[in-house]
């Protein structure tokens, strides 16, 4: 199966299983977490469920595109199921079947892996689903988001594309990756992966980041305080800007360890007061739907 | 008697926890029916990923119960005219009798002529089938995880919200083959949903195995046909049982020892049907440091390395959850894992190995150690300077010595700017050595002090570096890991940051565990000389005189002592002295336990011996010895004039003192004569009156009780034996 057969075939499988397919979210993110379609969309009671693909930028992680397995920005594929339902483990290995895989005839196994992430006041109990030994999947029942308390419990499913295409296409290096029947990954993102690297690592003015990281936070709290509420969605956009600010930053080597917690901090004060306006506004605004 | 059999079934539980949750599941089974009067017996738990399975015989029916129900005394049951009062009437209408059916007794023992109302209630027993629904929900309430979750669950007990470690999605019940009804809800709004779960006599098997037929319910009616059913189904309920069969695969793969007991009880509980398969490790990479190959082999990806006949192979056995059908294939998945992680671990090595370690000591500038606290460059020239203190101030080590435990601590810290301590953090340390090996033979002894500072990580007797570092070349370790951890407690302790409570972030317990290790197990040459904890921590300390403004020096000396006394009575203790004997030697008034940790050991272990052999003396003078401090405390002793015994008693114990005193010889032989002072403190005792009206008198007797008192104190204070009357 080629890159583009397996995001279909993922989302044909979570379409038919009353998914929403989504788009990518229009600004950097880190993961497919960050997406509000699952952010801010696991808070409150409404129902929701979303599959969407993600390029996930993390400029710390960028090679210049020399490493066969590490990418300043990867692919994953978000599902969101809320209310988890009872079998959705066994709607997984569905998915799993969707891309040929049958799991009797490898080792695919739940190992305890919870996620965190303190730039979003988020985390959850759950598991990295392993084939032969290989991670490809996330799975988590988010428990707090934003600083609030969850419920119901959302499943939050996150397919590392890349991961799984390399295995089900038995190559070793990123790059060979078959994306069409005719094109390679390296073709479509090598040099992309070479020119965002230099950036971060080289490039990037660490002063204006610095001021972007300010502003960006600045302007966030400005418009969720604006009169008349309804300015969750825009803030949390500005809420990211920051945030991807500090991974440039993160990733020249620019903020020391002192620096860093009260970043994130920052950060995190204002995604948990988007949330907090988001479920505030839930019964006239934002979750009215 | 009935079989009652409970499994708990659902989703995959962390390996980590199974064993604890097991246990936990069987005690309070154990409680909770047994305050039912359910006479619960042979309590059996058993726990896999999916699934936590109890077992245990109990009554058929509760046994009955009768208890005494007491009414008003018989004082105001009556009236004057002899007719019941409405006091009494009300009493027998409660309990549903007339007032002439109740008994007349003695609510106080004391006071047998007071007779009251009483009422016998019989309560009958209750079917157990009737009362284990209850159970099944305290049960469930009792356990305990080191994290739970939420799941949108209620249970109808009255406290509603139900998280647990993971969501459960099946139930068996079973008392005597029939079905305890038990219900959990969904949780909607915050309030009962529909029946989410519902106990029954179905249990499920393997996630995908057999290949026809997996997820499907089982029928089971007894604990013996639900483990047939369902190692039929590919799941060993019982964890003995997998380990057996790991062991065995194990056994297979390789006729060497295999070594990683706590990976292969890991396995055990990682997968429900162990397979074993055993993979290869491509001969390119054979070349890099075992210790690399480990941490990627073990701690990355679970497998156990296996290091066999052939040299410069290396295979490794894995664990796999099914039969080991298709086993090439998922070898081969699994290689492919091994070998791209070795293959970043190879560019890290080459990239590291441009630069030579010494150099890299530079960088340690831009990485901090702790806010406030500096950089890492910093700590290392501290703990350079404590390594100074300990050769040249307090003549610890040779001139040799001193210099190579000097180079080594401003190398030891070096690699934390290497790219595989980056990638491999447990690697620290390791890492430093391995480079430091490759640059020149003569840095040999540097590289293992390097490579073990961090250590001892256990306090137990055999843990590394133990049989790493035989007698004569321990020293040198034993002052670069001496200098780093105290340097690090002086500093964290200097910002106010000791361990409260249960929490430790900076592993300050464990660094100091490892200080007292290293002076009990690695300075033990008897002809060294050792070194005062004490002096150290004052010296260490003084390391932050520049950039510290906290607290007063003695505030942070004083607290370090507490913290090190409570962690060297720990460690003896965990060592199996008796705490009684522990204290006794660790706070005895003419020794400071913390200028002579080894020393505190060595009187322990006499202590410990020569008891053994006369338990009964020693109890007996540790209950005079305290009788003697009492009195002691009523009034101060003169010194001893023997013009005023008036006794033989007093003369008796005063040349028994006296000879004791004289004595030379080990802690140990001291010791064994202290029973000779058995009999005369005995006859003082019987004989004297310590209080006598003379002034002098008095003072010259509680001068001798003092000289008897403290005649062991430099080795133990015996008074401390058998704690506290």
């Amino acid at each position: 199966m080629t890159l583009q057969e397996i995001i279909a075939a993922l989302q044909a499988y979570w379409s038919e299983r009353g998914c929403l397919i989504h788009q990518p979210w229009d600004a950097e993110v880190g993961a497919g977490t960050m997406h509000p379609e699952t952010f801010l969309r696991v808070l409150g009671r409404r129902p929701w469920r979303v599959a969407y693909v993600q390029p996930s930028r993390r400029p710390a992680d960028g090679r210049y595109g020399e490493n066969p397995n590490r990418l300043y920005k990867h692919l994953q594929l978000q599902v969101v199921l809320k209310p988890a339902p009872a079998d959705v483990q066994d709607l997984y290995l569905g998915s799993l079947a969707a891309l040929g895989i049958d799991p009797a005839a490898h080792d695919v196994r739940f190992e305890e892996d919870n996620w965190e992430s303190p730039t979003l006041g988020a985390w959850g109990i759950g598991w990295q689903v392993l084939l032969d030994g290989q991670e490809i999947t996330q799975f988590t029942y988010f428990q707090q988001a934003g600083g609030i308390d969850l419920a119901p419990i959302s499943a939050e499913i996150t397919y590392g594309l890349e991961r799984i295409a390399m295995y089900l296409q038995d190559v070793d290096d990123v790059y060979a990756l078959r994306w069409s029947a005719d094109r390679l990954y390296g073709d479509v993102r090598k040099e992309e992966e070479y020119e965002l690297s230099r950036y971060s690592f080289e490039l990037a003015d660490t002063d204006l980041h610095r001021r972007l990281y300010d502003s960006y936070l600045a302007e966030g709290w400005r418009v969720l305080k604006a009169p008349g509420g309804r300015s969750a969605l825009p803030a949390y956009d500005w809420c990211l800007k920051s945030s991807h600010a500090f991974n440039v930053l993160d990733a020249r080597g620019a903020i020391s360890v002192s620096q860093r917690a009260g970043m994130i901090l920052g950060i995190r004060k204002l995604a948990c007061a988007v949330a907090a306006q988001y479920v505030e506004s839930g019964e006239t605004g934002a979750d009215r739907g | 008697m009935a079989e009652f059999l409970l499994e708990i079934g659902g989703e995959e539980m962390p390996a980590s926890w199974l064993p604890g949750l097991t246990e936990q599941l069987r005690q309070r089974f154990v409680e909770i029916a047994g305050r039912e009067r359910l006479a619960p017996d042979a309590v059996r738990a058993f726990g896999a990923p999916r699934r936590l399975v109890l077992v245990a015989a109990v009554v058929d029916r509760q046994a009955a119960r009768e208890e005494q129900v007491w009414g008003p005394s018989m004082r105001a049951a009556r009236d004057a005219a002899g007719r019941w009062t409405s006091a009494a009437e009300g009493f027998a209408r409660k309990n549903g009798v007339s007032p002439a059916d109740l008994g007349q007794a003695a609510k106080d023992p004391g006071r047998p002529d007071e007779l009251s109302l009483v009422f016998l209630r019989k309560t009958a027993g209750r079917d157990s089938a009737d009362v284990l629904p209850a159970v099944i929900g305290s049960l469930l309430r009792s356990l305990a995880f080191p994290k739970r979750m939420s799941w949108d669950a209620w249970i109808d007990d009255g406290k509603g919200a139900f998280p647990f470690g993971r969501p459960i999605r099946w139930m068996v019940a079973l008392v005597a083959g029939r079905v305890v009804p038990f219900a959990i809800h969904a949780m909607v709004d915050g309030a009962r949903g529909p029946i989410a779960v519902q106990s029954g006599a179905q249990t499920f098997g393997h996630r995908f195995l057999p290949r026809e037929g997996a997820g499907r319910p089982l029928d089971v009616a007894s604990f013996d046909a639900f483990k047939r059913t369902l190692a039929r189904h590919f799941v060993l309920v019982d964890p003995a049982e997998r380990e057996a069969r790991i062991r065995e695969g194990l056994r297979s793969a390789t006729a060497d020892p295999i070594g990683h007991d706590e990976l292969v009880s890991e396995w055990r509980d990682l997968v429900e049907f162990p397979t074993v398969l055993v993979g290869r490790v491509p001969d390119e990479f054979a070349a890099l440091p075992d210790e690399v190959l480990d941490t990627v082999l073990i701690h990355h990806q679970k497998y156990v390395p296996l290091r066999g006949a052939a040299a410069g192979r290396v295979r490794f056995a894995a664990v796999v959850d099914g039969d080991g059908a298709n086993a090439a294939e998922i070898v081969r998945g699994m290689e492919r894992v091994v070998v791209a992680r070795l293959r970043d671990a190879a560019f890290f090595l080459a990239e590291d190995r441009k630069r030579p370690l010494a150099e890299r000591a530079a960088d340690l500038e831009g990485v901090v150690f702790h806010q406030g606290l500096g950089t890492y460059k910093d700590k290392a020239e501290r703990m350079a300077r404590l390594v100074d203190a300990m050769g040249t101030e307090m003549g610890l080590l040779g001139k040799e010595d001193h210099r190579t435990a000097r180079e080594a601590a401003l190398l030891a810290k070096a690699d934390l700017t290497t790219l595989m301590v980056r990638e491999f953090p447990e690697l620290q340390g390791v890492m430093g050595a391995i480079y430091l090996a490759t640059e020149g033979a003569q840095r040999s002894e540097v590289a293992r002090a390097v490579r073990w500072h961090y250590h001892p990580l256990s306090i137990d007797e055999a843990a590394p570096p133990t049989g790493s570092l035989p007698g004569g070349q321990a020293t040198v370790f034993a002052a670069v890991s001496l200098a780093d951890k105290l340097d690090t407690l002086a500093g964290y302790f200097a910002l106010g940051l000791a361990p409260k409570g249960s929490s430790d972030p900076f592993g300050l317990r464990r660094a100091a565990l490892g200080v007292i290790r290293v002076l009990l197990d690695f300075w033990d040459a008897p002809d060294r000389k050792r070194p005062s904890l004490s002096r150290l921590i004052k010296e260490a300390v003084a390391g932050y005189a520049d950039i510290l403004k906290g607290p007063p020096t003695a505030t942070v000396e004083g607290g370090l002592e507490l913290f090190f006394l409570d962690r060297l009575e720990y460690v003896l203790a965990a060592r199996g002295f008796a705490q009684d004997e522990v204290t006794a030697v660790v706070h005895t008034p003419a020794v400071h336990a913390l200028d002579d940790v080894r020393d505190v050991f060595l009187r322990l272990q006499a202590l410990h011996r020569a008891r053994a052999d006369a338990r009964e003396d020693f109890e007996h003078l540790a209950v005079a010895f305290k009788r003697a401090k009492n009195i002691l405390e009523q009034e101060p002793p003169a010194a001893i004039d023997p013009r005023l015994f008036e006794s033989d008693a007093e003369r008796e114990l005063h040349a028994a003192v006296g000879r004791l005193g004289a004595r030379d010889g080990s802690y140990e032989d001291r010791l064994r004569a202290l029973a000779g002072l058995r009999a005369p403190v005995d006859r003082f005792f019987d004989d004297v009156l310590v209080m006598a009206e003379d002034r002098k008198v008095r003072a010259n007797r509680l001068g001798l009780l003092h000289q008897t008192v403290s005649l062991f104190y430099r080795i133990a204070d015996i008074s401390k034996l058998g704690g506290p009357i």
